[in-house]
């Protein structure tokens, strides 16, 4: 029986040599509709973040009336996390990346939230050529061999050898510098970092442990906790440090570490990045505690509001009257800035006549300053934003609001 | 070897007897083989039948332990991990300075990417050698400690090492094995090889080679199976669950049939835990949850315990429903039939739940229960005249 | 229909290596326990500060931890004693009375601003809201799930456990969501309230130990002295002599499970004041290590479960605060699971019967 399994498996194999969905990076796109897909933890703690970004996603579709050229848009949002662990799941997110390969309308995919579901969805879109906008990812090793980044990355993640992966939003580097030169100006002599584990949070902390002597500032402690502990009382107790930056995201139990870090030491600053940098951690009932807020401060890669362009001005108008809320979560402009990029990019590809994948690639590619609602942009080779400011947001009366911009020193970011 | 031995005659005797049993399973083999072309390459359903094929081999080999040993194992994740890891370890960059100083790899009969890759890099019947060797062991270790334990004590103990096995994944990071820690924690250890057995596996671009890597081990696993039962390994392992002392006064050496069933449920579960570490391309300490384990007991419970056939039913029957049913077919249905502001996905734990209740007040030997053991249970139920009502 | 394969008591020794085995099987697990509060007071003692004053916090901590799962093992060596089920949703149900506090909390209107009176009041009224609530879904439980398998293999009430389980964390789920959920620190529980010489004793232990002891007490006092707590233990030491004397055996189990619902519920208030965090999955471990400590007391033995509690709440301490000074600064907290879980297994094997004995039918 097994051996004439194997036979007939060798023989099923080359009977269907090839396959693939629908069409590969150069084909000529048939038809007159479009596909733009989205893959996000639309379930668990991440899933207010997932609507926000889909909302921009709609928004930026809606605002172009669904068409770009002659060409119908239609954006279809995919799942990509398990109610069961409340996370977003590798299986998952590949199956979400292999529904817009088969998919021969497919022209564009936003996603992943987690860098951690990029590594495994970049190398299936890759292959078929789809051009993918994260509108949330930082970890370094996606795009470039930056400092952070681990032996093999990126290349690895590109089996066609060509970059269909680009994103909105800074790498670690940059954040991890802001976030310590953010303390750095706000008078902490060293710092004490914390992180989830997860392939954003262990990165950013290893991108701070990396940036910190060159600005300089002492780094007491760099440690891990465990998302699943009930408290975090023994790791806050070996906090000596008057500064305490948290990389771990709110999903992640990043709350509790901070509410155990002040109450071990009542005068700590507290320092939080993009993951937890949120609408939520701002509400008191279900994020950061009123008696704590003075003390917490979160960077993230929007800045003033009252410093945005015309663009800028504009969604958030449309914003409001579209979903009725006046403090969109940062999420919403990440994603709906994704959507905006990959459009007008679909609309330069559609102008020299026949649309194909490649096209729409090579246009993200070629971005040179973007007036955006998240400030001037170009893409680099490595489908990295050329953004390296950051805004530092803090609390007051439950919503997340502008402090002050944070600009990294081009020496402390280097290059990638 | 005296077991081997048996093995082989048993499945000679198997042949025999049972020729018109192995031409329906022969058949219904070739229609599993032919159903991947109902479908697109890359199709949901595929990924389904995918997963689908990975819980048969696991359920398989839980089988072993529980049903036909007796021994309640509630840690059958750890056979997952350490199935998953081997493909992690030997079939990805993962070692990729351990050797020669990061200037070259190992490759053994890969190509693709894998080729081009640093670290190690084995043929994937290598790596499912490698997992089962590797669990095999690790089962006898988790089964060292419960010989002399009565059933619940049993699950107690297995359950914790199944706990341990997760946190050791999750924070494995920080066991350093020279300059290499031992997992990547949180961070998935991705992407890991596609398998290269006649052709090329991609995951980007066919599914179906998958599928039928599964069916093939699928195939290899029930014979197995199917010889064990038969064997004189396989009596002293009835013999035991019905009755230790009895058996053991009979001459069952306990000490050595049991260790048996936990190495060989644990090998199965580790060339699965190969399968979907190399299907999923990620190995990430969050897919090793306790709910794994009761995923996979529900399975064979629902099948019947001991029942191989019952057991690939329920399988196939719980993957379906965990895959396809709660995520795509019924995922609105709360909110469309009952107005509830929920979706079937983010009540899945509930609906196993329930499933694992109503199966055992309503029908505790299975969909397809095994002779033996459904005399076990009408025995033990027939005192009681509240559950005949229940069950009748 | 399971072998009692343990051979229970130790032989009398014969041989040298047999009196080992003896001493050790009667003592090894004392010697163990024992071993990692010496090993740190030696240590500290021999540091430059001479100083007790950090272990002595930590056994405060352990102390007041424990006390939570004294009361969750309580609910476990009750249930295993009189059915011998290892019922898995007990830990579950200690997280339906956090989730049960958690709500009345808001149905309350409790805050920080609160004033002291309405707080206890406040307080109170939710004690009692989560005993009861939890009490009768344990009750509900077995009548539904336990009772119809009560003459089944011992697999089949394990199994519907675990399927109980299973409905209780996704019922928690659907309320709070899938990641962990912070609760208003109403009773400020980090505030010292006694300091000995630099030992801090906060409100949060005074809360847990406080409502724990007289629970217990009042607990173990009614299954010793009343009419009702005679018939448990009679059911428990044999249910079918039990019932031949006229005791109503389905009433008694029923009464056991609501005695572990009413302390589970408890457990699951104090919970979630002391840990100001709570999450749909905290039942499944808690669950575990109070399960662990029922198995160290000696399971069926109710003084042995709260021992046992106390026991593993020390530990975990231990473990959390110190475990890096003797494995190397890569292990943490992260880590106690595994020691809470290894010293399970430890137990399990070479002394199933716990520190006191235990009192079930099948003994050893």
């Amino acid at each position: 029986m097994t051996a004439v399994s194997i036979a007939s498996l060798a023989v099923g194999v080359s009977a269907c040599g090839g396959g693939g969905g629908g069409g590969g990076p150069t084909a000529k796109i048939t038809g007159t509709s479009l596909t733009v897909y989205s893959s996000l933890p639309e379930q668990g703690a991440s899933g207010d973040q997932a609507k926000a970004i889909e909302n921009g996603v709609k928004l930026a579709v809606k605002d172009r009336g669904g068409k770009v050229g002659k060409y119908t848009v239609t954006y279809k949002p995919l799942d990509d996390s398990l109610a069961s662990t409340g996370a977003a799941d590798e299986g998952k997110g590949a199956q979400n990346a292999r529904t817009a390969v088969q998919d021969s309308s497919a022209i564009g995919y936003v996603g992943e939230y987690n860098s951690g579901i990029s590594k495994v969805t970049i190398p299936i879109l890759n292959k078929a050529g789809i051009t993918q906008i994260s509108p949330a990812n930082t970890y370094v090793g996606l795009t470039s061999t930056a400092p952070g980044h681990e032996p093999g990355e990126p290349d690895k993640y590109y089996p066609t050898g060509k970059r269909t992966y680009a994103r909105v939003v800074p790498k670690d580097t940059i954040q991890a510098a802001a976030l310590v030169t953010a303390a750095k100006q706000d008078g902490c002599s060293s710092i004490h970092v914390f992180n989830s584990k997860t392939t954003y949070s262990a990165g950013l902390a290893r991108n701070i442990g990396l940036v910190a002597p060159k600005v300089p500032m002492k780094i007491e402690g760099n440690d891990a906790y465990d998302p699943k502990a009930a408290n975090y009382r023994s790791l806050a107790a070996n906090v000596k440090a008057p500064c305490v930056i948290q990389t771990g995201e709110i999903e992640q139990n990043g709350v509790q570490l901070m509410k155990d870090v002040a109450t071990a030491d009542k005068g700590v600053k507290l320092y939080g990045a993009d993951g937890i940098c949120l609408n939520a951690s701002a509400d008191p009932t279900k994020g950061i505690p009123t008696t704590l807020a003075p003390q917490f401060k979160c960077t993230i890669a929007t800045l003033d509001p009252k410093t945005f362009g015309p663009t800028g001005k504009k969604f958030f108008k449309d914003f409001s009257t579209e979903y009725h809320q006046p403090h969109p979560d940062p999420y919403a402009i990440y994603g709906f800035e994704s959507a905006s990029l990959l459009l007008d990019s679909i609309q330069k590809a559609a102008a020299s006549g026949t649309l194909t994948r490649q096209k729409v690639t090579d246009a993200v590619f070629s971005t040179k300053d973007r007036k955006s609602v998240l400030g001037t942009y170009s893409i680099d080779k490595n489908g990295d934003t050329t953004l390296t400011d950051y805004g530092l947001y803090k609390i007051v009366g439950k919503t997340l609001t502008f402090d002050r911009v944070i600009k990294s020193n081009p020496s402390l970011v280097g290059s990638g | 070897m005296a077991a081997l031995t048996g093995m082989r005659d048993t499945l000679a005797d198997f042949r025999r007897r049972r020729w018109s049993g192995l031409a329906i399973a022969a058949a219904v083999f070739a229609i599993a083989w032919f159903l991947p072309y109902l479908y697109g390459p890359l199709s949901s359903t595929l990924d389904t039948a995918i997963y689908a094929v990975a819980y048969i081999i696991f359920a398989l080999g839980l089988n072993i332990v529980v049903g036909f040993a007796g021994l309640l194992d509630l840690g059958y994740v750890a056979f997952y991990a350490i199935g998953a890891y081997s493909i992690g370890w030997f079939g990805s960059d993962w070692f990729t300075e351990a050797i020669n100083g990061g200037k070259s790899g190992i490759h053994v009969g890969v190509s693709g990417q894998a080729a081009h890759l640093l670290g190690i890099h084995l043929n994937f019947i290598l790596i499912v050698i490698a997992a089962m060797i590797l669990t095999s062991i690790a089962g006898a270790i988790i089964g060292l400690p419960t010989l002399r334990l009565r059933g619940d004590y049993i699950a107690i103990v297995t359950l914790a090492f199944g706990e341990i096995a997760g946190t050791v994944a999750l924070n494995g990071d920080a066991i350093h094995i020279g300059k290499f820690t031992l997992t990547a924690g949180q961070t998935a250890i991705s992407p890991v090889d596609q398998p290269n057995l006649f052709t090329q596996f991609d995951n980007a671009l066919n599914l179906r080679p998958y599928y039928w890597l599964g069916l093939v081990m699928i195939a290899i696993v029930l014979v197995i199976n199917f010889s064990l039962r038969d064997s004189r390994l396989g009596r002293a392992w009835i013999a035991i669950r019905e009755d230790e002392v009895a058996a053991a006064s009979m001459g069952v050496p306990l000490v050595r049939t049991k260790l048996l069933a936990y190495a060989m449920g644990a090998a199965l579960g580790g060339s699965a835990g190969a399968f979907l570490g190399t299907y999923t391309q990620a190995i990430n300490s969050t897919q090793f949850q306790f709910s794994f384990s009761i995923f996979v007991l529900a399975m064979i419970i629902l099948g019947g315990l001991g029942s191989i056939w019952g057991t690939v039913v329920g399988a196939i029957a719980l993957s379906v429903i965990n895959q396809q049913l709660i995520p795509t077919t019924f995922h609105t249905a709360p909110h469309d039939l009952f107005g509830l502001n929920f979706t079937a996905s983010e009540i899945s734990f509930g609906i196993f739940g329930f499933l694992l209740v109503l199966m055992m007040i309503a029908r505790p030997q299975g969909l397809v229960p095994e002779r033996r053991r459904k005399l076990e249970l009408t025995e033990g139920l027939a005192s009681d005249e509240s559950l005949y009502e229940v069950s009748a | 229909m399971e072998a009692a394969s343990i051979t229970g008591k130790p032989l009398a020794a014969t041989t040298p290596v047999a009196a080992v085995r003896a001493f050790l099987g009667r003592y090894g697990l004392i010697i163990l326990l024992a071993a990692g509060p010496v090993y740190f007071a030696i240590h500290d003692l021999l540091q430059p500060s001479h100083s007790l004053v950090k272990l002595g916090n930590v056994l405060v901590a352990g102390i007041s931890n424990g006390a939570i799962w004294a009361l969750v093992a309580v609910g476990y060596t009750l249930v295993y004693g009189i059915i011998e089920l290892i019922n898995f949703a007990h830990g579950d149900l200690f997280m339906i009375g956090s989730f049960v506090g958690y709500g009345m909390f808001g149905t309350l209107g409790l805050t920080l601003t609160t004033g002291t009176l309405g707080l206890v009041g406040g307080l109170v009224v939710t004690l009692i809201v989560c005993m009861l609530v939890c009490a009768s879904i344990n009750v509900m439980i077995e009548r539904v799930g336990y009772r119809p398998l009560r003459n089944a293999p011992k697999l089949a009430p394990l199994i519907t456990a675990v399927g109980f389980s299973f409905i209780l964390q996704n019922v928690g789920e659907l309320w709070l969501g899938g990641s962990q959920h912070g609760v208003t620190d109403l009773i400020r529980g980090s505030t010292h309230v006694i300091n000995l010489g630099g030992v801090t004793i906060d409100r949060q232990d005074i809360l847990a130990v406080g409502l724990t002891v007289p629970l217990v007490l009042v607990m173990t006092t009614f299954i010793s002295q009343s009419r009702l707590g005679k018939a448990m233990r009679a059911t428990a030491q044999d249910p079918e002599a039990a019932r031949l004397m006229g005791i109503n055996v389905d009433t008694t189990i029923s009464l056991t499970f609501l005695i572990g619902g009413l302390l589970a519920g408890a457990g699951g208030l104090i919970y979630a004041l002391y840990q100001t965090n709570i999450w749909f999955f905290q039942g499944f471990r808690a669950g575990l290590i109070a399960f662990t400590a029922a198995v160290m007391g000696g399971i069926g033995n109710v003084r042995g479960a709260v021992l046992g509690g106390f026991i593993i709440g020390i530990i975990q301490q231990l473990s959390d605060n110190r475990i890096h000074e003797v494995l190397g600064k890569n292990f943490g907290s992260e880590w106690t699971n595994v020691v809470v879980f290894a010293y399970l297994i430890l137990i399990m094997v070479f002394r199933p019967q716990g520190l006191i004995g235990e009192e079930t039918r099948e003994a050893g």
